[in-house]
């Protein structure tokens, strides 16, 4: 089997670290490789060195360098065919590391997996000790890669990737100072496919009332944390990309003025999708621009040059598949360009091109692939845009609400407001209609039984919660199917479930608890 | 750690693990086996100190022991940490009727109902008070009140076709004793009730009283 190395970066809690390695020493997986490595925080070497154990590599830096260093410099030691995480106060389950390790090498070819964990909400007890007071799966989210490069959904101590993978992404980048996980994961999404695997394989801990947490701590500052969040989503690896295709959006414009100037920003602002700005402008205007927005391309043109010429001379420089027009002040906002792009990627018509929501006969915005637009361009030179296009047979439409990206995420804030409304029934239906249609099974049907449960139609309730115990019981699942055995008087039934629920919330589920 | 927010919406559940050691602690008390009962609700008590919860189970296992003092007691606590606990209540009146004290136990009973007209606890053990003291006032509208949201209850049903004949009512609780039958025809005390309630509705016609 493949060695594995297990990084666990601590600072300043001594205090957990002892559980936290113990959980890896303990793992079923036994070809390890374990670094552990000390960011300038309390003398951990007593910890460490109480365990003898030959797979551990103990990095003790005097010096306070940050996560993003920290994790770079236990990488640059790392030894294993994959590599995957823990943080000090957290904790694996024995089967963790051999759970994710079986899927990498024989369930998928995907380079990437991730399983999930509980959220421990705890009470730290004087004595630095945690009361646990729930253990709740709050992430359990099937692979999306749309919404990996919008937003993180998987934790990065649920994950393993393979090593060489790094030498695609790079490193972690050490000017984020929060979401640099998601970073990575956004990176690792243009080289591989994610492979969810439905088990609970760990526990990461919440502390409740006010959280010390550096990373928590630094999202308080608004400024600081969208500044990460541009730098992550502008964040390109070098290519070739397998897993994504690029695009190119050229910026058309009669002046570079402040409406243009506003644009640009609100491009920067709000696309997520990776891409490159292609600004065709004279000169002057480039040496007039006054920006350090990543990614701009600028391609020369002469002062006076038309829209399609601008069109025409950006072309020939993009390197994207797909190509987005968008004029001098056109209304950006969240998903402008990402709604229509999805629909054009899972678009199965050739010569089939999108339209933005807000674009009009003046201020006309589409996107579309590459070849189809050069064709157009090199059939029909002397007309505009648009016309060229419709003129090499390459249809324009705007795209329908179904075609849109996020569908589970736009019914599941239905089904919320359904909630609201108190109209459970209805809620229930629509969490089933999702997992009928959009993965995430388990996690739906949680929700359906739930709201079963709330109407009171706890026949169902059971039956769903029955199921899903089966197939993944969790604390949440076993409470509730025990709550529905009890009032059906079914005790001896109720006490087997909540017992299981007690175990789990106290540990006792773990071999080496 | 970059998340994205679970889109059902955050889950601070921090009673979970309470809430488990509660439903072990009735579980266990519902099948008798008291000292396990206990050995949860202290755990419960220890984790969630301000809840009243475990002290009401507490409470009942000491009342299903006989141990009246120390239901009390467990009772009184439960209600001083929370003052709207409809259960700690009932507790309270259950325990006042065992020792006799029947108005006290009346209105410990009533305050439960007051908080929780579902209770059936109270419910029952209203009437039986009501019946003890001979004094029904009161009791007729919170049977009535939980019909409403549980018709068909037959075990709240009965006692209130008792209370309408013993109020003259008879037209009323015949129309009560004539649906128990519907929905329990073997029920041999609501058929004994009807034909006594029907033999005072003959006596009353013929000396000209309404039975409404």
């Amino acid at each position: 089997m493949p060695p594995v190395t297990v990084v666990i970066p601590t600072f300043n809690r001594p205090q957990y670290l002892h559980e936290a390695l113990f959980s890896v020493v303990c793992q079923s997986y036994r070809d390890l490789q374990i670094i552990v490595i000390n960011d300038g925080g309390v003398d951990v070497r007593d910890i460490v060195n109480d365990f003898n154990d030959p797979r551990i590599v103990f990095i003790n830096r005097k010096e306070n360098l940050g996560l993003p260093y920290t994790l770079n410099e236990a990488l640059s030691r790392a030894a294993g065919k994959y590599i995957c995480y823990l943080g000090d106060d957290d904790l694996y389950y024995p089967n963790h590391v051999g759970t994710l390790v079986n899927a990498l090498e024989n369930q998928t070819d995907c380079r990437v997996a991730y399983s999930d964990l509980y959220k421990v909400y705890c009470k730290v007890q004087a004595d630095g000790s945690r009361q646990v007071l729930s253990k709740v799966v709050e992430v359990s989210r099937d692979f999306d890669r749309f919404l990996m490069l919008q937003f993180n959904h998987t934790l990065h101590v649920a994950l393993m990737h393979r090593r060489d993978l790094l030498e695609k992404i790079g490193p972690y980048n050490e000017n984020l100072n929060v979401l640099i996980d998601w970073d990575l994961n956004r990176r690792l999404v243009f080289f591989s496919d994610f492979y969810h695997v439905c088990e609970i394989t760990g526990e990461y801990y919440h502390p409740m009332g006010d959280c010390d947490r550096i990373s928590v701590q630094r999202r308080k500052n608004k400024n600081e944390y969208l500044r990460n969040v541009l730098t992550i989503r502008t964040t390109r690896p070098p290519k070739p990309w397998t897993k994504i295709k690029d695009l190119s959006i050229i910026f058309v414009t009669d002046r570079l003025d402040k409406m243009a100037g506003k644009t640009i920003g609100s491009i920067w602002n709000h696309t997520f999708y990776p891409y490159k700005l292609y600004l065709p402008i004279s000169e002057s205007d480039f040496n007039r621009l006054n920006t350090d927005m990543p990614n701009l391309v600028f391609v020369p043109v002469g002062n006076d040059s038309s829209l399609s010429l601008q069109v025409d001379a950006a072309l020939e420089r993009c390197e994207g598949e797909y190509i987005a027009v968008v004029p001098s002040g056109f209304p950006v906002s969240d998903m402008w360009v990402e709604n229509p792009l999805y629909a054009l990627i899972h678009c199965i018509n050739d010569r089939q091109g999108f339209l933005m929501e807000q674009a009009n006969d003046e201020l006309w915005a589409a996107v579309m692939k590459k070849e189809d637009l050069q064709f157009a361009r090199r059939s029909f030179p002397d007309l505009s845009v648009s016309e060229s296009l419709a003129a090499a047979g390459i249809t324009l439409r705007r795209p329908d609400f179904e075609e849109f990206p996020f569908q589970l995420d736009n019914l599941l804030h239905r089904a919320l407001l359904l909630e609201k409304d108190g109209d459970w029934l209805e809620a229930a239906k629509m969490y089933e209609h999702i997992a009928d249609r959009h993965q995430n099974v388990l996690w739906m049907k949680g929700l359906a039984a739930k709201a079963y449960f709330e109407m009171g139609n706890h026949v169902q309730a059971r039956s769903l919660f029955r199921e899903i115990n089966q197939q993944r019981p969790t604390v949440q699942g076993l409470l509730m199917e025990g709550k529905i055995e009890r009032e059906n008087k079914q005790f001896n039934s109720a006490i087997e479930l909540l017992t299981k629920a007690s175990n789990i919330l106290e540990g006792h589920e773990l071999i080496w608890a | 750690m970059g998340i994205a927010q679970d889109n059902a919406g955050p889950q601070h559940d921090s009673t979970q693990h309470y809430e488990v050691l509660q439903e072990l602690g009735d579980c266990h008390t519902s099948v008798g086996d008291y000292l396990q009962a206990q050995q949860y609700y202290e755990k419960a008590a220890v984790l969630c100190p301000d809840e009243a919860g475990p002290y009401v189970g507490f409470g009942v296992v000491a009342l299903q022991q006989n141990l009246l003092e120390d239901a009390e007691t467990a009772f009184k606590v439960a209600c001083r940490l929370d003052k709207r606990s409809a259960k700690a209540y009932a507790g309270l009146g259950l325990v006042a009727q065992q020792k006799g004290d029947y108005k006290k136990a009346f209105e410990m009973f009533l305050k439960c109902l007051e908080l929780d007209v579902d209770n059936l606890i109270a419910l029952c053990g209203l009437f039986q008070t009501s019946c003890q003291m001979g004094s029904f006032e009161k009791v007729t509208y919170y049977l009535e009140t939980y019909l409403n949201m549980h018709p068909g209850d037959v075990s709240v049903m009965y006692p209130l076709a008792a209370l309408y004949m013993k109020d003259g009512k008879f037209e009323d609780s015949k129309k009560v004793l004539l649906d128990i039958l519907t929905l329990d025809r073997h029920h041999r005390d609501a058929a004994s009730l009807l034909e006594e309630v029907e033999h005072n509705m003959a006596q009353a016609k013929l000396a000209g009283v309404r039975t409404r």
